[in-house]
């Protein structure tokens, strides 16, 4: 039994990193035969021709397609990814910069969100049909349509233009480093506030959709009007019962959310000028900074993968039976 | 609780509404129809040569607005769907439906235009100015093709006028002195259009006020709803024929295919799909075409699945053994045998995916890399609005607002639809 289980184990990691392995080589491929050159924004036309052809000589653009790729994956093979084109550093030391914050922040509003998409969905499932259960569910199906970039300009004009009471940009004030431990988190959660908003609407109506039509759902199985008539407590019900059944679907749900929020949430940093894995990508692609554009996908990918496996093995070990189709 | 007002009763109010408001723009569009008819058979190389997109547009949405009432009336039965009684969804779809259709008729002027910046700049909604006309040099020659001319000059409108200028107020003595935001310009009275012995002064309302450059907000979020729905439905086709395709192949072959493809599938998912867009966009250029193949071909994943999960199942089934016995070719199993039997999620795919292609193009407006500035797009219009945000929220609310209300629209109908083919759920 186990040994099958770290074999399956095995085999999923083993299919990601091929899967993984095919989109670097695509992505690679892609940004070197796509038109423009990386090396037209470090010189200009007025300097000599031969200077743009040792920039590119240091970028080692010069040589044929397949020897770059050569020369890519064996520095990928050791752990090199290269360096920089912009911030003339190894491209996992700049990631690195950027990373922590991204995860963190992903991580606390992932935890954010579920908490309160599981207690609404808790309380409008209790309620049913009232009049509070038509109006969250009326208020999440707008959130759910609401591009994220409206929501966060709106978020912006009303609490940072009009009340003046979140600033509008930025992760802590600029003498964030003098502040003491809880002064820190307080700043830091007084500028993040609006940006989790505006990502956590989308998200918070994604989430409780799927839970409130699960809990619902298992509600209204005869095995939970047998527990009650056994006369278990309604707290036993929900935690030990309701929430492992309708938990279910949503943790798959939950896997590709959260590794989209780990990928960098784009939309939100550019509005609120945020330092975190999507500005960050969307600037390497756009300033043609070859290496870095390869780490921040590989990057992506790997947290993406991570929580989706992170996801089956959550659910296998709530529900046996995934685990049991699994192994069959 | 369900409302009594019918679709066709509010597609009936939305056309009376264009009727009323723009009454002598359609009765001059009507005259401009038959003096075209009339010249199609005296001159016809004159109006071949006078007709570009512009003037098939309009003439295209003049004659529609008046065989709108028919249309309703002939296709009563067919589209059964417009005796229903109307909610949110459906009043969004028609209401972008109109500005599709009929934004050279309701608007009268022009996405592009902008005139005397000073003057218009920022507006916020409802608010008017006072247009001071200058005379008119007569150009065209007399004659039915000068009336065409004149007529087509007045009707369809251009990104820029020479002949009008916007003016806070003016004084009329032996020159006309107009102020433009409290700046005196002084002007011969030779120059300027007369009625009565005083000067031509008309009024111009902003419905939803004006944006840095002093254009119509309502104009442009008319003009936005084309460049959505189109890239909406040119990139939701796309993916169709992708995923239909593909995931036929990949369900009915097996074997090597349906590996290759399921591992492309997994590639495409393993990473968020925005990058990949903004990755293909940024390398290669952004106008509507790559738009609309980029946005295609990263949204036919789900569908593949689909389809493939549903022509696997299919494929045990009896009736589909019996068709392939008799020989049926592979194209029509495809069209008779698999299409009815999956029709309906592919339905409802379908119409989420065409919201989610909206939300993607807006969103890559606001990122800079949209359709650039060529086409008035909601997103681009948000993204301008975001630097004015501290003196203008009608720049940002309106788009946003109609941007929302499409992307619940057709979530809504979306669910409608999957409610309606299984009615057990929920």
């Amino acid at each position: 039994m186990n040994k099958k289980i770290v074999r399956i184990f095995l085999r999923r990691v083993l299919s990601s990193a091929v899967v993984l392995f095919l989109l670097i080589t695509f992505i690679f491929f892609l940004v070197r035969i796509s038109p423009g050159d990386p090396s037209q924004r470090f010189i200009s036309p007025a300097f000599s021709p031969q200077l743009a052809e040792s920039v590119r000589q240091s970028f080692r653009l010069d040589e044929p397609l397949f020897n770059q790729y050569t020369v890519f994956i064996r520095n990928f093979a050791a752990g090199d990814l290269g360096i920089s084109y912009n911030y003339r550093r190894p491209v996992l030391f700049v990631i690195g910069d950027f990373l922590p914050f991204t995860v963190t922040f992903a991580l606390v509003s992932f935890a954010l969100q579920l908490l309160i998409s599981i207690s609404l969905a808790y309380y409008t499932v209790k309620r049913k049909n009232s009049l509070t259960d038509k109006i969250v569910s009326g208020t999440m199906l707008a959130a759910y349509a609401t591009p994220v970039f409206v929501a966060g300009v709106i978020l912006i004009y009303i609490f940072s233009v009009q009340l003046n009471l979140f600033p509008s940009s930025g992760i802590a004030p600029i003498d964030v480093h003098t502040y003491g431990f809880f002064r820190k988190i307080l700043a830091y959660a007084h500028h993040l506030f609006l940006p989790f908003i505006a990502l956590s609407m989308v998200e918070v109506a994604i989430l409780y959709k799927y839970l409130r039509d699960n809990l619902n759902d298992v509600f209204n199985k005869t095995f939970i009007l047998n527990l009650r008539a056994n006369g278990i407590k309604e707290k036993t019900i929900l935690l030990r019962h309701v929430i492992p059944n309708a938990a279910n679907p949503l943790i798959s749900v939950t896997g590709i959310e959260l590794g989209i929020l780990f990928g960098g949430t784009l939309i939100v940093e550019v509005i609120f000028g945020l330092p975190g894995m999507g500005r960050l990508t969307i600037e390497a692609i756009l300033t043609r900074d070859y290496p870095l554009v390869i780490g921040c996908t590989l990057i992506a990918g790997v947290l993406m993968i991570f929580s989706n496996l992170t996801a089956d093995i959550v659910r296998a070990k709530i529900d046996k039976r995934v685990l049991i189709g699994a192994l069959n | 609780m369900k409302s009594r007002i019918k679709i066709w009763h509010f597609i009936l109010l939305l056309w009376l509404l264009i009727v009323i408001f723009r009454f002598d723009r359609i009765i001059d569009a009507a005259g401009f129809l038959f003096l075209s008819a009339q010249l199609i058979f005296t001159a016809p190389g004159f109006v071949f040569d006078q007709l570009d997109f512009s003037m098939v547009d309009f003439i295209v949405s003049v004659k529609l607005i008046f065989l709108l009432p028919f249309i309703l009336y002939i296709f009563r039965k067919k589209a059964a769907i417009i005796f229903r009684s109307s909610n949110l969804s459906s009043s969004v779809v028609i209401l972008l439906l109109f500005g599709f259709i009929f934004s050279p008729v309701i608007s009268n002027t022009h996405p592009d235009f902008y005139k005397n910046i000073g003057m218009t700049r920022l507006l916020p909604p409802l608010s008017t100015v006072l247009i001071l006309h200058l005379k008119e040099v007569a150009t065209h020659t007399e004659g039915a093709t000068g009336n065409f001319l004149k007529l087509k000059e007045s009707l369809i409108k251009k990104p820029f006028d020479e002949k009008i200028i916007f003016i806070d107020s003016l004084i009329v003595a032996d020159e006309v002195v107009y102020y433009q935001k409290g700046l005196p310009v002084k002007m011969s009275l030779t120059g300027i259009e007369m009625k009565n012995s005083l000067p031509l002064i008309t009024k111009r309302m902003f419905i939803l006020g004006t944006d840095e450059f002093g254009r119509d907000i309502f104009t442009r979020l008319m003009y936005g709803t084309r460049t959505s729905l189109s890239i909406g439905f040119l990139a939701v086709l796309i993916s169709l024929l992708a995923g239909l395709i593909l995931g036929y192949l990949a369900g009915y072959a097996g074997g090597v295919i349906d590996l290759i493809l399921s591992r492309l599938t997994d590639m495409f998912l393993a990473f968020p799909v925005i990058f990949f867009v903004v990755l293909i966009l940024a390398l290669f250029g952004n106008n509507f075409i790559s738009i609309v193949l980029v946005l295609g071909f990263s949204t036919w994943m789900s569908l593949f699945k689909i389809v493939k999960a549903e022509v696997l199942s299919v494929k045990t089934k009896d009736f589909f053994q019996t068709a392939k016995l008799i020989g049926l070719s592979k194209t029509r199993l495809l069209l008779r045998e698999v299409l009815p039997v999956i029709m309906v999620p592919v339905i409802v795919n379908i119409v989420f995916q065409y919201g989610n292609v909206i939300l993607a193009e807006s969103a890559l407006s606001y990122l800079g890399l949209g359709i650039g500035n060529e086409l008035p797009s909601w997103g681009s219009m948000i993204e301008s609005g975001q630097e004015y945000i501290y003196k203008a929220w009608w720049m940002i609310f309106f788009p946003g607002l109609i941007l929302t209300g499409t992307l619940l629209a057709a979530n809504s109908i979306g669910r409608n639809i999957s409610k309606y083919f299984n009615p057990r759920l929920d």
